[in-house]
């Protein structure tokens, strides 16, 4: 379109903008114009989105393919690469500050800076009037600089710095309201947990520095030779590699073990839990095993062992999203479930070399539509919270849907979307995951254990349209009840939150149609280098019928549960007696780490401390007393006896004499 | 002259030369103690006549008459200190000056000289006054 504007020139400003934009913040806006700091960052995000959406139409020669072609359009194209700095130049090791582009990372920054403009936009209206105010925009814009830098990196090096620095923003971000204790905890929990990930990937990005002697994507995933010849010299580092980068993965995206940050990050602002925990920052590990398939083709077991645990993960934060009061705290959980999907549909890719670029489209396409779909969902709980006065216990308001008319709206859209309502956005992705684990279940090898996590999947979904909708129709229906902090008359979102919610709404609704059954999608993203062959993919309608079907049973146990005859779900909680407990605390996992290693450290600390307070310090204050000690001997001599001094010189002198008759006698 | 002489002249002079030293260390009096000086000198200068006197030349005597004429001046020198130090202090008690020393060391001196400080009654009180003599003076005298 531009011929004067090559890719190459504006890949640098898709992250530089919201840089820039923090950098003013921090720089100028702390002081000038404070309640305007959202102006820089809401142009710096449009100016991002608009650069993504022009490497969206220009990073890919052949464009999007149309739905009749085959095979045959499903060929590497070059990426676009933009070195800014050359970092590192030691030894065998050259790191270079290198943005490289291809299909996957454009559609991902796409993602990442549309949601991004519309969360800042919905944040201007929801954080107005808070003391915070700049310092939550800066922390904004350098989140989305760090995660497109992340997204852009062009070697493992450089991913991993901004790996750490989105770490970094969501600490900040967390823990925006630092006053409040739960926050600041809840904070440190994220990033404590998250720091366990990395240091898998670190150990990952070591693996492959020994193994490869390079880091750099172009080098590793432009040309299949370099990872051909390590897997033939030794089949297994290419496994031990796989797994421990999806141990960074684990802690990132929030999968069992590691997801116990992510319930408690929603002690940050709404807007932060629309961004960092639906849509973009817990997708960083999904795209990190995307990325890294090339090596994962090589692994079938490191691709199992990603199956089981998104499988493990979807079924646990789906159980305990059952029985949750805190409406954030179910979206969150409900996060977690879809990114397990996610993780289930990576991990499908081991049942044979065909099905990987379909497993890994199919993620990335749920992540796309899950990204907007979560998105509203967390925007209008947001818009519930600004209008009930901060409360978000769903147990003390109810019957929502006249006062917030755009919100019960919106919130709906999002919630079919998530329960996988047909023809919905949401419908579409999960139904090609299914899709996916089916025909691994049926074909290749391992189909057992693929028949084990299609069930999950299966079950899931039944689970995940249940507690969607328990917590809609909670919100939403029955009768109207307002807190006492709501005020007399609770007020709709303000313009500035509800354009937003509109968009995504609207994105939520549409985004899977356009995308999904036209293969538009899948098209472009095969067109990523290292991707291996795809072949035809014809929609699996009994998986179809079979996730309709779930969806409706979800939603009409929901509807049955919660507005026909609200006595049965009283009667079941007391029924179930211990097993609602359990779900209710995440099957007791947080309580498990409390005991198991929680505390241990602590002691170890304490004990840590009493060792250098009572013995390191008494080492140090006895070689202090040193000195002392001398001086207490020498002072003596200053005793202000003026005859004393009479005798001092007296010695002097006589010793001065001693030494030269001794000097004369010895020359004599 | 012979070594034996020469050796009993030396202790002499030896003798003197200690006794100066001696009273020089242990006196409490300023003027005691400067004149213990001029006595460490006059040791020095029976030492030097007996060398003198023992190689047989006047060398010995010449010095000694340098080193009277040298402990003239320095008894000015040292007499124009004192006179300072006294104005000072009212007294010529050494033991006022030895307060630059450490705060919490143990006093050294038998009788405090801390409570030396404060000076005793005016000293002046006790001394034998001359009476007047010859023409009074044109500027009446100072009150001390």
């Amino acid at each position: 379109m531009f011929d004067w504007l090559k890719p190459n020139d504006v890949l640098w400003l898709i992250p530089v903008a919201p840089l820039l934009a923090c950098l003013w913040i921090v720089l100028v806006g702390q002081i000038v114009r404070r309640q305007q700091a959202h102006r820089p960052v809401i142009l710096a995000f449009a100016v991002s989105f608009a650069a993504a959406v022009y490497l969206l139409t220009s990073v890919v020669p052949g464009g999007f393919g149309t739905a009749g072609e085959h095979g045959e359009h499903a060929r590497a194209s070059s990426a676009i690469m933009t070195t800014i700095y050359q970092w590192i130049h030691v030894g065998g090791l050259d790191v270079a500050v290198t943005l490289r582009a291809d299909a996957m990372s454009a559609l991902m920054l796409v993602m990442v800076t549309s949601v991004s403009l519309l969360v800042a936009i919905f944040a201007s209206g929801y954080m107005k009037g808070d003391p915070g105010y700049p310092r939550f925009f800066a922390s904004i814009a350098l989140f989305v600089f760090s995660m497109c830098m992340l997204v852009l990196a062009g070697n493992f090096l450089l991913m991993f710095v901004f790996w750490e620095a989105v770490g970094l923003c969501s600490y900040l971000l967390i823990g925006f309201w630092f006053q409040k204790p739960s926050a600041a905890a809840a904070a440190k929990k994220a990033f404590v947990v998250n720091r366990i990930g990395d240091f898998g990937f670190l150990l990952g990005v070591f693996l492959i520095w020994t193994t490869f002697g390079t880091l750099d994507f172009e080098q590793l995933f432009g040309s299949p030779t370099l990872i051909q010849a390590a897997f033939l010299q030794d089949p297994t580092v290419l496994t031990t590699i796989c797994l421990l980068l999806f141990v960074g993965a684990i802690g990132k995206s929030a999968q069992f073990p590691l997801h116990v940050w992510l319930p408690d990050a929603m002690e940050g602002p709404t807007p932060v839990s629309a961004l960092i925990h639906a849509a973009t920052m817990v997708t960083a590990g999904v795209y990190l095993v995307a990325r890294c398939t090339p090596f994962f083709v090589y692994a079938p077991t490191a691709q199992m062992f990603v199956a089981g645990i998104g499988a493990a993960t979807a079924l646990i934060a789906a159980i305990t999203a059952l029985t949750q009061y805190d409406l954030k705290r179910v979206l969150a959980y409900s996060t977690v479930s879809q990114l397990g999907y996610m993780f289930m549909s990576l991990g499908a890719a081991g049942a044979g070399l065909d099905l990987a670029t379909h497993a890994v489209t199919f993620a990335m396409f749920h992540m796309f539509t899950h990204a907007f779909f979560k998105a509203v969902l967390f925007l209008s709980a947001g818009s519930v919270m600004h209008s009930m006065g901060d409360v978000i216990d769903m147990r003390r308001f109810s019957g929502l849907r006249k006062v917030l008319p755009i919100t019960h709206i919106t919130f709906l859209a999002g919630a079919l979307a998530l329960a996988g309502f047909p023809l919905l956005s949401g419908f579409w992705s999960k139904d090609e995951i299914l899709a996916v684990l089916f025909t691994a279940s049926q074909t290749g090898e391992h189909a057992d254990f693929y028949r084990i996590i299609l069930g999950v999947a299966l079950l899931t979904s039944l689970m995940t349209a249940f507690y969607t909708f328990r917590a809609y129709f909670m919100t939403f229906w029955g009768e109207e009840r307002f807190p006492a902090e709501a005020g007399d008359h609770p007020h709709d979102a303000p313009p500035a939150m509800a354009g937003p919610l509109f968009i995504l709404a609207a994105a939520a609704l549409g985004v899977g149609l356009i995308a999904g059954p036209t293969h538009l999608y899948g098209h472009y993203l095969e067109q990523t280098p290292g991707l291996p062959e795809a072949h035809a993919h014809a929609p699996n309608v009994l998986m179809m019928g079979i996730s309709t079907v779930l969806a409706l049973v979800g939603i009409a146990a929901a509807y049955g549960l919660y507005v026909r005859s609200p006595g049965i779900a009283q009667a079941l909680k007391r029924g179930s007696g211990p097993l609602h407990h359990l779900s209710h605390e995440g099957l007791q996992l947080d309580w498990l780490y409390l005991r198991l290693i929680v505390t241990p450290l602590r002691l170890i600390a304490q004990l840590a401390e009493r060792f250098d307070r009572c013995i390191i310090d008494v080492i140090v204050d006895c070689v202090g007393f040193v000195p002392g000690l001398f001086g207490a001997v020498l002072r003596p001599i200053h005793n202000g006896f003026v005859q004393n001094y009479a005798v001092v010189m007296l010695l002097g002198l006589v010793l001065g004499l001693v030494s030269v008759l001794r000097a004369f006698a010895g020359q004599m | 002259m012979n070594a034996t002489a020469l050796e009993s002249q030396l202790i002499i002079g030896a003798i003197l030369f200690a006794l100066g030293v001696i009273g020089f260390l242990t006196r409490r009096n300023l003027i005691l103690i400067m004149l213990s000086a001029e006595l460490m000198l006059h040791g020095v200068s029976v030492n030097l006549t007996a060398f003198g006197k023992y190689h047989g030349n006047p060398q010995g005597q010449v010095f000694t008459i340098f080193v009277l004429t040298i402990a003239a001046c320095e008894a000015g020198l040292a007499l124009s200190l004192i006179l300072t130090l006294y104005q000072r202090r009212k007294s010529l008690d050494v033991f006022l000056w030895g307060n630059l020393s450490e705060d919490d060391l143990p006093i050294l001196s038998g009788d405090s000289p801390r409570s030396a400080m404060q000076p005793m009654t005016d000293p002046n009180a006790n001394f034998p006054h001359l009476t007047p003599a010859g023409r009074a003076p044109l500027s009446p005298p100072r009150k001390t």
